[in-house]
């Protein structure tokens, strides 16, 4: 910048980060909410119908209770690192953003085992390419999500994540829950209801 | 973090090449200039596919133009999707990131990067669309005859659009959200800025359920074998609720504003109730929820035919003629007070709400079940009237805020010109197909052929006139481009040209720059 420049003072906003964040997340919540109602209106024409929704013995409930669990458990770690951020406590948020990022992590890796494991192709049905654009979308969701917590521990190593500078912790914590809450439909909707 | 008056230079004194500063600036003016200049090119491609369905129409059973009736499906979806998700969505977000920042009094756009992001995603995506559609790709067809391929590019170029425009959005609505200046409320928002904070949050809510539509057709259709939603005959019907009553109310919604912004200007009158107004945007902006309205949820009765669909319909009408009133109203306490002659975007703006009263009136018709007007020509006629409300609007909205966004003065006789000739071809188009739709012709008319355009059908007077007004539509449109260009070469402007009493007139926009954003807590906290 020009040292003979006067540039206009700094705007004081309150909190874009976090408003931003939750502008773009209720935009990935409709996302999966159309997919949501989709697949329960189609789910509950072929039952009306009678039809086969998912092969028998294809949708198991431990490895979606497994990952409902893992998902549930990132909810209080990034509530952990949120804490952390506003008490200035750095060891520990370290700690709460890892743990949460290794979380999602492994959910994503027992994701992709379950369905390898399964080997249920796309095409077998309309439950089936259903089953796969719900559970990858939300992959995806996640894995934004790991990139994000990734960017704040780097953050976090260079002193930018403090209790003043705590937006972009709780912008992130507000995406994870949102994917936690998106994983829980979908436990719900598929993994229990079938 | 650094702060530099837009359009200086940046990064440590190095002045960026003119292709550099193009592709990297965060300066919200550039970007707004960006958007609508993309939208006016995009709109004479979509007006000229428009035009060689309308000239096809003529004789549709010789289809000289297309050769089948695919590829003149192809060009008749074409034209629907390019002007709403091409041409008019894109130069409102440019005239929102160019204008709403500085209405707030906000200096800059909040997350500019983001912006310019949406911007670039935004055009490749369109890139992608129309050489989607262009390649025999489109959103499927009758014969099931596309090639998948360049399906699946039209909707990756699709998600594209609606990623950009989306990301767009959420900047612009958080500017306005957060990015107020002191002292200013929501209810003191000019009415542009609450009408893009309505219409973007229709928006934010709407199009990402089109994207997981387009998602469940794009994995099924490059799946080994479509099973449902890839399969092509059905592609469009899964997607056609975008553009289509009510969906289609959200997309020229903010029309409101720009007419709202401008007309107590020009007449130098104040709004009698400016809250009124808010209020009255705001039940337009929830009633144009469109994304429940898809033939997917017709189990027992279908979407159309039931009550919140046909309620909406109606309820929508009264609350744009309120609106149409209340401008009226500030113009006829105002018309004493003005001197000189009235400007030129003061006609547009509320010929443009009129219009969406005439569109908002044709959706009420089709939505009365005895009628049967749903499936009809009354359908295009409908999306004509409003999309070409909002059009229109954009026009206005161009000529007004022109001068701040490019610093530069037109002539304002031409711009009004190239408006007019479009708002002449809107009525050209609208009217006769309003009149064939009761005559029982059918929205994409290659699936009636013997009804649509042969001597014996008693329309072909009507598509005549039709392709008339398609032809008026495109002269328009390339007057607009005309006028975009003139105005680049025009001399400097003024600071208020109008006397505009909103925060835009007197405001001096900023470009935030870092050369670590994503790491730089300075510049997320204070920009």
């Amino acid at each position: 910048m020009s040292s003979t420049t006067f540039s206009p003072a700094v705007p004081n906003r309150p909190r874009t980060l976090v408003i931003g964040s939750a502008l773009a997340t209720s935009g990935v919540l409709m996302f999966f909410g159309g997919l949501f109602a989709l697949y329960f209106s189609r789910r509950a024409d072929a039952m009306a119908w009678g039809t086969e929704w998912f092969p028998e013995g294809a949708i198991r409930l431990p490895p979606g209770g497994m990952n409902m669990a893992t998902m549930a458990l990132s909810a209080i770690t990034m509530a952990w690192a949120v804490y952390s951020v506003i008490n200035n406590d750095r060891i520990h948020s370290y700690l709460a953003m890892a743990i949460t990022a290794v979380m999602g992590v492994a959910m994503l890796n027992q994701t992709v085992f379950y369905f390898n494991d399964i080997a249920l192709p796309i095409d077998h049905s309309e439950a089936t390419t259903f089953l796969f654009v719900i559970v990858g979308a939300h992959m995806a969701m996640v894995l934004v999500g790991v990139f994000w917590l990734g960017l704040l521990l780097l953050r976090a190593l260079g002193g930018q994540d403090t209790s003043r500078n705590r937006d972009l912790v709780s912008a992130a914590a507000l995406y994870w829950y949102a994917a936690v809450v998106v994983y829980m439909v979908i436990w719900l909707g598929i993994y229990i209801a079938k | 973090m650094t702060e530099t008056a837009a359009d200086t230079t940046r990064m440590g004194g190095v002045v960026p090449t003119a292709l550099e500063a193009a592709v990297t600036t965060t300066d919200h003016l550039r970007i707004g200039r960006a958007w609508l200049a993309s939208g006016a090119l995009l709109l004479v491609a979509s007006l000229v596919a428009g035009l060689l369905v309308s000239v096809e129409r003529m004789d549709l059973t010789g289809m000289a133009v297309f050769g089948d009736v695919d590829s003149l499906f192809r060009f008749w979806s074409a034209y629907r999707v390019g002007l709403v998700l091409l041409v008019v969505v894109p130069v409102f977000v440019g005239l929102a990131t160019a204008v709403v920042p500085l209405q707030v009094g906000a200096s800059s756009i909040v997350f500019p990067r983001a912006v310019a992001l949406g911007f670039w995603v935004w055009a490749l995506g369109a890139a992608f669309t129309v050489a989607g559609f262009v390649i025999d790709g489109g959103l499927g067809t009758p014969g099931a005859v596309s090639r998948t391929d360049a399906v699946a590019l039209t909707l990756l170029g699709l998600l594209m659009v609606i990623g950009g425009i989306c990301c767009a959005t959420v900047c612009i609505l958080t500017t306005i959200v957060a990015g107020r200046t002191a002292g200013m409320n929501l209810s003191r928002v000019p009415l542009f800025a609450w009408s893009v904070l309505v219409a973007g949050s229709i928006w934010l809510v709407t199009l990402p359920v089109l994207a997981a539509n387009t998602v469940l057709i794009y994995v099924d259709l490059t799946g080994r074998s479509a099973v449902a939603f890839g399969v092509e005959d059905t592609i469009w019907g899964q997607l056609s609720w975008a553009f289509s009553h009510p969906q289609v109310y959200a997309f020229a919604l903010p029309l409101v504003g720009i007419a709202g912004d401008i007309v107590p200007v020009a007449a130098r009158r104040r709004h009698g109730n400016h809250r009124a107004l808010l209020v009255l945007t705001a039940l337009i902006g929830v009633l144009s929820f469109g994304a429940y309205a898809q033939a997917a949820f017709d189990i027992g009765t279908p979407i159309r035919e039931q009550a919140i669909f046909v309620v909406e319909a109606f309820l929508i009408v009264p609350l744009v003629l309120l609106v149409l009133v209340g401008l009226v109203d500030v113009l006829r306490r105002g018309v004493g007070n003005r001197r000189t002659r009235m400007p030129a975007p003061l006609y547009l703006s509320v010929l443009s709400v009129l219009f969406l009263l005439n569109g908002t009136v044709l959706g009420a018709l089709r939505a009365v079940a005895p009628l049967d007007l749903l499936d009809r020509s009354t359908t295009g006629a409908q999306f004509t009237f409003t999309i070409g409300a909002a059009l229109l609007a954009a026009m206005a909205g161009t000529l007004w805020w022109g001068d701040l966004i490019v610093g530069r003065v037109v002539p304002q006789g031409f711009g009004l010109a190239s408006a007019l000739a479009v708002a002449v071809g809107i009525v050209l188009v609208a009217v006769p197909d309003t009149i064939s739709g009761f005559m029982g012709l059918t929205d994409f008319t290659g699936g009636d052929l013997g009804g649509a355009g042969n001597p014996e059908s008693g329309v072909d007077v009507l598509n005549t006139v039709a392709l008339v007004g398609s032809a008026h539509l495109l002269v328009g449109a390339l007057g607009w481009l005309v006028t975009g260009v003139l105005r680049l070469r025009g001399a400097r402007s003024l600071a208020d040209p109008w006397g505009g009493h909103t925060l835009e007139w007197s405001t001096s926009p900023v470009e935030v720059t870092s050369e670590s954003p994503l790491l730089d807590a300075t510049v997320e906290a204070g920009a």
